[in-house]
């Protein structure tokens, strides 16, 4: 049953009506309106970054900050990885005891992992 | 089946496409005025009223009639409704600021990339399976040929709609990073850390379908967890349903998981320095993302087109067979207004959700994802694996 001559044309065809949508509110709110309606009155207290009122106290924004999130995008690539290995697994299981236990043995060595992490405080969110 | 040629399913695509824009462009709106509705009135206030239409337009005239019926128009819920005229002019025609500090070409691009990111997930997802309808005789062009429920119900579908809602989280850090500024860099990285801490229960739980369907398409699976599964599918599959509920309710940035829009300690999170359309993306990507969600659990849990959810409707067919034909069609066979009523259900929950349950704080939200929902997660797939291997 397919309508297509590719399954996968539409997908290209929803991404490019996307993009053509998404520049074309882009380009009228951006382009076309400011030449007669929307106000431009740029000034320099209007455009520096919003501290609550008042000047910036540092030059940019980008300083240090917590290592935390560095850990986190860690872990996730770990157990995103994970999920992306059992995804292939889920779909040809269909109950067959010869991909059960293996994936339990998965299970328990990712049981492990998530153990230690866990122990060593990593899943602690301090700041 | 007619043989069909590369324009006839472009076409055919291109229709599809633009009813699924429409579709967007009026949910969207229309979701908008009911939180302010709803939210209004679990707050025990009316919401929206101000902008209540001319008289001569369609609100006057329910407003009149609703005063012939002895009805205070007050109540009526369509007041404040044109008010979402105003918004979308406003959005378009707010001055545009672009910070002298900003990266610029990135400034311009996270808001869109959110945008197409958030729109692109509808590709896979599946509205009727099978056809939806076919083009009559007299139609030029098309003439005979069959327009199917989902724009491309491909082999891959779940795997697309996971990749393509990670993208999203792109657009929210490339927003916080190209303000430079401190707020929209914090609330950047924040909701990247949350959205990514996430991902993972929101994958597992969508495995227990997969596991249970032997499928990725978007409307076998949804057909296996509303018809396919015998009794033994409804409970597990319950605990699946509130996980991913949950975690859709991080992965949209909604209110007990609102980190990026935490207002009362980040101003307003990665998108602090938009104004004007650019700020309106995000906007439209937030309530399309709902609708995402929305519509995933509505397909994968809660029945899809068909009427009844986790599977009741497989166990109650067969007892429903002797009915009236008219009536055997409408409970036992796929619409796509049962879909469509799911979501509209679920987007109220959404609402609902929002004006029940306060704010977490930050450690909290880590704190439920990584050392709560992720081994749940792992147990309610071991089950569903063991339940699946005993049958």
């Amino acid at each position: 049953m397919s309508q297509s001559v590719h399954p996968f044309l539409p997908v290209l065809v929803l991404f490019l009506a996307a993009l053509v949508v998404g520049a074309a509110i882009l380009v009228i709110s951006g382009k076309i309106l400011p030449a007669f309606l929307k106000p431009n009155h740029p000034r320099p207290e209007k455009l520096t970054p919003y501290e609550c009122g008042v000047p910036p106290l540092q030059e940019g924004a980008r300083h240090r900050y917590g290592i935390q999130f560095y850990l986190v995008a860690m872990l996730f690539i770990l157990f995103d990885v994970e999920a992306a290995f059992l995804l292939p697994w889920a779909v040809q299981y269909k109950g067959h005891l010869g991909t059960f236990w293996p994936m339990l043995s998965f299970f328990g060595t990712l049981l492990v992992g998530y153990i230690y992490v866990w122990g060593r405080g990593a899943l602690e969110w301090e700041c | 089946m007619p043989t069909i040629s590369l324009t006839q399913s472009l076409v055919i695509s291109l229709i599809q496409c633009v009813l699924v824009v429409v579709f967007i462009f009026v949910v969207v709106p229309l979701t908008v005025f009911a939180e302010r509705k709803v939210l209004g009135y679990l707050q025990q206030r009316l919401g929206s009223t101000r902008i209540a239409g001319h008289l001569g337009g369609l609100t006057g005239l329910l407003n009149r009639g609703m005063w012939k019926l002895g009805k205070v128009p007050v109540l009526s819920y369509w007041r404040g409704l044109p008010g979402l005229v105003g918004d979308v002019m406003k959005m378009l025609l707010k001055e545009d600021i672009l910070p002298t500090k900003a990266d610029k070409f990135v400034f311009w691009i996270a808001p869109a990339l959110s945008f197409v990111a958030s729109v692109v997930v509808f590709a896979t997802i599946c509205f009727v399976p099978g056809t939806f309808f076919t083009f009559p005789t007299w139609v030029p062009f098309l003439g005979g040929l069959p327009v199917s429920g989902g724009i491309a119900d491909v082999n891959v579908g779940l795997l697309w709609i996971l990749g393509m809602a990670t993208v999203g989280v792109y657009g929210i850090v490339l927003a916080g990073w190209a303000s430079n500024s401190k707020y929209p860099l914090l609330g950047g990285l924040r909701s990247a850390a949350q959205m990514v801490s996430y991902e993972v229960p929101l994958t597992l739980s969508l495995l227990a379908p997969v596991l249970i369907s032997g499928s990725l398409k978007f409307s076998e699976m949804s057909q296996a967890m509303a018809v396919g599964v015998p009794l033994w599918a409804i409970i597990p599959q319950v605990i699946g349903f509130l996980i991913y509920l949950t975690c859709g309710f991080a992965e949209t940035n909604r209110v007990p998981f609102d980190m990026p829009e935490a207002e009362n300690e980040l101003v307003a999170g990665f998108h602090t320095e938009y104004s004007g359309m650019k700020f309106g993306f995000f906007y439209l990507a937030e309530y399309v993302n709902m609708t995402v969600v929305s519509a995933m659990a509505a397909g994968f849990f809660l029945g899809g087109s068909w009427l009844l959810p986790f599977g009741l409707q497989g166990v109650v067919n067969p007892y429903l067979a002797s009915l009236p034909s008219w009536l055997v069609t409408l409970l036992c066979e796929p619409h796509a207004a049962f879909f469509a009523i799911k979501i509209v259900f679920l987007l109220f929950v959404f609402i609902w959700v929002r004006g029940t349950i306060p704010r977490y704080r930050y450690d909290q939200i880590m704190a439920v994802a990584w050392k709560y929902l992720i081994p749940l997660t792992l147990v309610n797939l071991v089950l569903a694996a063991a339940v699946r291997l005993a049958m």
